[in-house]
């Protein structure tokens, strides 16, 4: 046995770089793994861009204006970068980084999978596999902060079903979403675990509603109202009837049931014909939520979806996909 | 009949068998029965009137919190609700038709829903319950709180804002829905519910430049009891647009001196007051009642009246004055002006049972909201871009690299591409990982435009900073990284001892107990075949050198002296030529104190006994001198020939010297032998 504690010390950095880290699927939110739960929890959140400050994410207040939708894919490399910077932290000696560089890859595997565990349903079981491609859109808009609470839902498939169909929380086709969040009043970010085909943004379902489809005419405001079959709930084939407001100065907004009434009794369905009721009338005026569809445009040339100084499907051929620089 | 989930059933109304107030209930009873005579007259069978009382209670000015299931739009809250008619859901569902107004038949509910803005109308609180309504309106029976809250309005008001009496009856509806579904039917035990639907929506109001602002809404559930006929029998004409409130920011100037001598009675002291208010459009009074006055003054509103009680007396002039004027802020609006004196425009009361507040910020639907955006991919410039003033004009590429100015470490001020984590194409998932950095320098890229390119630099940066801003986070890292980083650095030298050593079966593991199986490792192993391990066990007893001698001990003795015993000396001169061998000699000096101190001792000691076997040699001279066998005898005689017997060697010195020892000064003595090595071999046996 011959031990030299020069040489030792001198061949360490090479028995540290050895020693890569084993990534361990994760079955417990609780137990360490190739890294403290604490800490992987808290990197996964940072992966998902938590925390990160809304200029690092849009660059220029231009690239988001006042209501706009911004679809786009997340930058891996870019996360990969700040999960770096994170662990920086922790290194302080030569041989501290090269021992991290040996484990780097187990971590980096073990928080593609942690990704998709984020969002989960308490109770639910866990996710295997890692995060492919990971898309999503930010929305500033009135809509996010006038109706706090959206549905956002994404699916892998243009559903066959009439865009105002409901889905099960668990249908296959249904995307997961790895992050929903306001980052400001206005401003709704989400994360898609993939590509979405269609996304369906909801208004909040509070509740059973009562109201009218409102537009804008100049300075007034016109409200309009689809009238309904009374028995089954179905709408009519009928133009919408423009609903009657109270005239006069400072009864703005106040409906006037009665005019109401005698409009909706041309369409005898309605159960207006032999007087309107109470019934009747709030069955007029239910209003579901509306769910805007966001899908693939058809025609789109991607010149359309981005002004593009280059012909951009080339440059995406040339520098992305042929794996170029970005 | 059951409802399915997720379906409700809707009814015109619920009345209740009985509605609120006091009954008595009046029961006779009478008896037929025969006799002989035929039928027994009526009076010879008496049966008692019993007079039952009942009362039938029912919130009157107060609805019990629990009886409220949800408001809608939820109080206090800000939301673009202009296209939504507020609600109030109640448990009970037969609550609005418990009580009856006059002129109206059982299903015309007692109760409806007033939306007005700030300054339309006031709500008053905590109110005795005999004021709650207007004066000369009187409520019979029981009141179930002291003190209530009550809506006071103008009758100008009420035509404009309140349901007409034809209107009540279609607001309140009731409810029936499966108990089994959510959301609004928790807590429901049957599923029944009462709701009251406004008749106005919350529209938002806009500022005189045409764009919306917000506008704070008062939600009452208030009684009709007794001033039903208050109400408009029929709605006015209708129109099919309608007006939004102009919000106006005005300043108001008054001069009290101008006005005090009209109306006042209290001195105004200050010179002016400055009156900001939202002036909403068209709260005013009714323009015809101003007929009465013959002067159109431009304008008076309510919310000048609120601000005026707070600064004294002056809102009395609103409300008393026959033509006052107020001049505000230009006004090409046009809205009509007035001034109203109480008998004109009389205020009502109504008592509310429930009110709450919220905030209509616009009457923008979802929908167009939603259809309307501008939806694109990230780095796409809007349709109509708006150009920043006073900076450059944005710089985006199709890779959605925006150029941005940075201030390098040397300070200069050059242009940089950055490109956020948000991509406007396929993030290349092919190519391998980002490798592992330890700096954000690693990641700076100089792209071939000459630019340099920061995005994952900046990454990496602020990764590194979110780290720092959370002291647990930097705490557990460094936790890690210093017990992962120990653990290994242990294992790999570890390793590098080990490999020499023959564990057979001995699993290291890396960590706090590596030192402890390692200990455990080696004992057993070397329990196992400690021969192989250490060497063979130490014998329990250590035998004594054995001594070998072959030949004549003298002859060994001489020779080892080196004195040739072939050539005859005679013993005299034999010891003269050992007292002549030079004895090496060590200074003391050189000695540490302790070996100084035995060395001395010795040294005494040997003087002592040399003065003792001279002594005892000259008595024994004569025996001496005829027996040379004897000379070593007498002179070396107590010496012990074990091996190593020379026992106090310290340093080569020898400090203790055998008493008995004859000691000559020039004679060999045991340092001699110590230090020819020759202890050994130097043995007499004089035997």
């Amino acid at each position: 046995m011959k031990v030299d504690a020069q040489d030792m010390l001198k061949e360490l950095p090479l028995k540290l770089a050895d020693m890569k880290g084993v990534a361990v699927v994760v079955d417990d939110d609780d137990t360490d793994s190739a890294m403290p739960q604490e800490l992987r929890s808290w990197l996964v959140r940072l992966r998902l861009l938590e925390g990160v400050p809304f200029a690092n994410l849009v660059a220029d207040t231009e690239l988001l204006p006042e209501e706009s939708i911004r679809w786009f894919y997340l930058d891996r490399r870019w996360t990969d970068a700040l999960v770096q910077g994170a662990l920086s932290v922790g290194t302080v000696n030569s041989d501290d980084r090269t021992h991290l560089t040996a484990q780097y890859d187990a971590i980096r595997d073990e928080l593609d999978q942690e990704e998709r565990n984020y969002r989960r349903l308490p109770g639910t079981p866990r996710f295997g596999g890692s995060v492919d491609a990971v898309s999503g859109f930010i929305l500033r808009s009135q809509g996010v902060s006038g109706w706090p609470g959206l549905h956002v839902r994404a699916f892998t498939v243009d559903p066959e079903e009439s865009d105002d169909a409901t889905y099960p929380e668990d249908d296959s086709r249904r995307m997961r979403l790895l992050r929903l969040e306001r980052l400001a009043p206005a401003v709704l970010f989400a994360l898609f675990d993939g590509i979405p085909q269609v996304v369906h943004i909801e208004e909040p379902r509070q509740g059973v509603q009562f109201g009218f489809d409102m537009t804008q005419v100049g300075s007034s405001s016109k409200a309009q109202l689809q009238p309904r079959d009374r028995t089954t709930f179905k709408d009519l084939p009928v133009p919408k009837i423009d609903v009657p407001f109270r005239a006069g100065d400072g009864s703005s907004g106040v409906v006037d049931i009665q005019a109401l009434e005698r409009a909706l009794k041309k369409h005898p369905a309605t159960g207006a014909g032999d007087g309107l009721d109470a019934a009747e009338y709030a069955l007029q005026l239910i209003r579901f939520p509306y769910r805007q569809v966001f899908g693939a445009p058809e025609g789109l040339t991607i010149g359309t979806v981005f002004q593009a100084t280059i012909a951009y499907s080339q440059y995406v051929a040339l520098d992305f996909i042929g794996g170029g620089t970005p | 009949m059951s409802i399915d989930e997720g379906h409700f059933r809707l009814y015109t109304h619920v009345v209740p068998a009985l509605k609120a107030g006091d009954y008595r209930f009046a029961t006779t009873q009478s008896l037929t029965a025969k006799d002989k005579d035929g039928d027994v007259t009526a009076d010879r069978l008496p049966v008692e009137e019993l007079h039952t009382h009942l009362r039938v209670t029912s919130p009157r000015y107060q609805l019990p919190p629990d009886q409220i299931l949800s408001t809608y739009p939820p109080a206090g809250t800000e939301g673009a609700y202009g296209s939504r008619l507020p609600q109030v859901v109640i448990k009970r569902r037969t609550l609005p038709w418990e009580r009856s107004v006059e002129g109206g038949d059982d299903g015309t509910p007692w109760l409806a829903l007033v939306v007005f803005a700030e300054g339309e109308a006031d709500l008053l609180t905590n109110v005795p319950v005999g004021e709650c309504v207007t004066a000369g309106v009187r409520l019979d029976g029981p009141v179930d709180i002291e003190k209530g809250s009550c809506l006071e309005i103008r009758t100008s008001m009420v035509r404009k804002i309140m349901p007409t009496r034809k209107d009540v009856p279609l607001l309140a509806h009731a409810r029936e829905v499966n108990i089994n579904d959510t959301e609004l039917m928790m807590g429901d035990d049957d599923g029944f519910l009462a709701v009251v639907i406004a008749n106005r929506l919350p529209l938002a109001a806009r500022n005189p430049n045409g764009t919306e602002a917000p506008v704070k809404y008062h939600a009452c559930l208030v009684n009709l009891e007794g001033q039903f006929t208050k109400l408009l029998p029929e709605s006015p004409p209708a129109v099919l647009l309608t007006d939004h409130m102009v919000l106006q920011a005005a300043t108001v100037l008054f001069s009290p001196a101008e006005y005090d001598h009209m109306t006042m009675d209290v001195k105004h002291a200050g010179g002016s007051s400055v009156m900001g208010g939202l002036l909403p459009h068209g709260d005013a009074p009714e323009a015809d009642a101003m007929a009465a006055t013959a002067t159109r003054s431009r304008l008076s509103e309510d919310p000048v009246t609120k601000s005026n009680r707070g600064s004294g007396a002056w809102s009395r002039t609103v409300e008393t004055s026959p033509a006052f004027e107020l001049f505000g802020g230009t006004s090409d609006l046009g809205y009509s002006v007035g001034s109203v004196a109480q008998f004109v425009d009389p205020k009502l009361r109504f008592p509310v049972l429930v009110q709450w507040t919220f905030t209509s910020v616009g009457e923008m639907t979802f929908e167009l909201l939603m259809r309307e955006a501008d939806s694109g991919l990230h780095g796409t410039i809007g349709e109509h871009p708006k150009q920043a003033v006073g900076r450059k004009p944005l710089e985006v590429v199709e890779t959605g690299h925006v150029g941005l100015d940075q201030r390098t470490r040397r300070g200069d001020l050059v242009r940089a591409w950055y490109r956020g984590p948000l991509l406007p194409h396929p993030a290349d998932t092919t190519s391998p990982r980002l490798p592992l950095a330890h700096t954000g320098d690693q990641l700076r890229a100089v792209i071939p435009d000459g630019r340099e390119d920061l995005s994952l630099a900046a990454a990496f940066e602020i990764g590194r900073l979110l780290a720092l801003s959370q002291p647990s986070m930097v705490a557990s890292l460094l936790r890690w990284r210093q017990i992962g980083y120990q653990a290994a650095r242990g294992r790999a030298l570890w390793d590098g001892i080990l490999d020499g050593l023959n564990l057979e079966d001995l699993l290291l593991q890396p960590g706090k107990l590596l030192g402890t199986s390692f200990g455990r490792g080696l004992a057993q192993a070397i329990g196992k075949n400690p021969g192989d391990t250490i060497g063979p066990p130490r014998e329990i007893m250590t035998a004594g050198t054995p001594m070998n001698f072959d030949g004549d001990p003298v002859t060994l003795v001489t020779k080892g002296f080196g004195i040739d015993l072939a050539t005859d000396v005679p013993l005299v001169s034999f010891l003269d030529a050992l007292r002549g061998v030079d004895v090496p000699r060590m200074p003391l000096a050189d000695l540490s104190k302790a070996a100084a101190t035995k060395a001395l001792t010795g040294a005494l000691n040997q003087v002592m006994d040399a003065s003792l076997v001279q002594l005892a040699s000259g008595a024994l001279s004569t025996q001496i001198m005829t027996t040379p066998g004897g000379v070593a005898g007498g002179l070396v005689g107590g010496v012990d020939v074990v091996a190593g017997g020379l026992g106090g060697m310290f340093g080569g010195v020898p400090v203790g010297m055998p008493r008995g020892a004859a000691m000559d000064e020039d004679a060999p003595d045991a340092l001699d032998l110590a230090l020819q090595g020759r202890a050994g071999v130097d043995e007499e046996d004089e035997s």
